[in-house]
């Protein structure tokens, strides 16, 4: 289970999506700006306020860190 | 294999040469952390840039990546870390080769170096501690986490006029912390500020410290002209003091001025280094504007096209 946890201005959320799209991993997208539960969720497992952050299996990366996302994806 | 050319930064420059050494039919691999640079971090439209009359920094980057398909151009996401240039022996330039973070070495003709600029720090007390926590370098990235709530801009020129009248879409009240007696945003940036009544402009401030427990609760700044402390009561400091050059990279390669900007040729953007050049923001160029980038991007790019002709032939 892959989650991202973004906002609509963030380019590098948008990349991000972009590459799992490419690389055909499915993923659930968490706008953190219009639900504020979510948001403490994402606080508490990053322990940061910055997006975007993804959820890979239990896996919490910040940003998009391509070389963890690669090596946590198997892309 | 050995790339006729290799672009680092994928920001307006890199992007405009990596276009323009497309259509010669180079070679090409352009390696960057992210595409668009600055501009995907730009909290308000672009009204300056030829053919455009506003466009948002978001909506210019997508079409950068749809160019850079349109050219069969990749970026490879990665961190460029040192590069070096090999001695022939004789008469003949050597190639570039250009290390990165992920261990990858990799070998040109020419280097086109696009790598933009960081944000500055403010280097305070509690601004790392808290990087990510409330301290944001990324007001159009982080921004709408802070519906509702109360955040400090540090730095009154147009970043920091941008960034707080974007944040003034989402937050109850902002304050924005200017060092100088006066602000240096343009004329147009404090206009549509002084129309907006949860922005409240501070100078005179000197920022000394940040601090909270888990997340930011307080930043507070010394006022310069009285010396006395004043501690503002906030969930989020939004850093907006401007940029230095990202040319720690180039080891002895080029010179640099007093503020780490690479020095070039005007005419064909070279610097002392046969086969490579620079272009935009990591630059000595006084403008730093995204159609000044573009420009110095496609003079790099033709450059060095010429540059590889010689050198291969």
């Amino acid at each position: 289970m892959v989650t991202i946890y973004s906002t609509p201005t963030c380019v590098y959320c948008k990349s991000l999506k972009e590459y799992l799209s490419q690389n055909g991993i499915q993923f659930k997208e968490i706008d953190v700006s219009q639900n504020e539960k979510e948001l403490e969720k994402m606080v508490q497992i990053s322990g940061q306020m910055g997006v975007p952050v993804i959820e890979i299996e239990g896996n919490v990366v910040i940003g998009f860190d391509k070389q963890k996302i690669d090596e946590l994806l198997k892309i | 294999m050995t790339y006729d050319l290799i672009i680092i930064g994928a920001g307006p420059a890199g992007i405009s040469a990596g276009v323009y050494a497309a259509r010669q039919k180079l070679s090409i691999l352009i390696i960057s952390k992210d595409i668009g640079g600055q501009v995907a971090k730009k909290a308000v439209d672009i009204e300056n840039y030829p053919g455009f009359e506003k466009i948002s920094g978001p909506d210019l980057v997508e079409l950068y990546q749809k160019q850079l398909k349109a050219n069969d151009l990749f970026v490879t996401q990665d961190e460029v870390i040192g590069i070096e240039k090999q001695e022939t022996g004789d008469k003949k330039q050597g190639n570039f080769l250009v290390r990165t973070i992920s261990g990858k070495i990799y070998e040109a003709v020419s280097l086109i170096v696009t790598s933009g600029a960081k944000s500055k720090l403010i280097n305070v007390p509690g601004e790392e501690e808290f990087s990510g926590k409330g301290v944001s370098y990324c007001s159009l990235c982080d921004g709408p986490i802070f519906k509702g709530k109360i955040v400090a801009v540090v730095g009154g020129g147009n970043n920091g006029f941008e960034s707080a009248l974007f944040l003034s879409n989402y937050v109850k009240k902002i304050y924005i912390l200017e060092y100088s007696d006066i602000v240096k945003a343009d004329q147009e940036n404090q206009e549509l500020v002084a129309k907006e009544s949860k922005i409240e402009i501070i100078t005179n401030a000197r920022v000394a410290r940040i601090e909270g427990e888990k997340f930011v609760k307080s930043i507070t700044y010394e006022d310069v002209k009285s010396g006395s402390e004043k501690t503002l009561e906030v969930n989020g400091v939004f850093v907006e003091i401007g940029y230095s050059p990202a040319t720690y990279f180039l080891n002895g390669l080029v010179d640099l001025n007093e503020k780490k900007e690479i020095i070039f040729d005007t005419a064909t953007l070279a610097t002392k280094t046969p086969g490579l050049f620079s272009a935009g923001d990591c630059n000595v160029s006084k403008y730093k504007q995204i159609v000044m980038a573009s420009g110095e991007g496609a003079k790099a790019a033709l450059s060095a096209y010429e540059y590889i002709k010689r050198t291969k032939n």
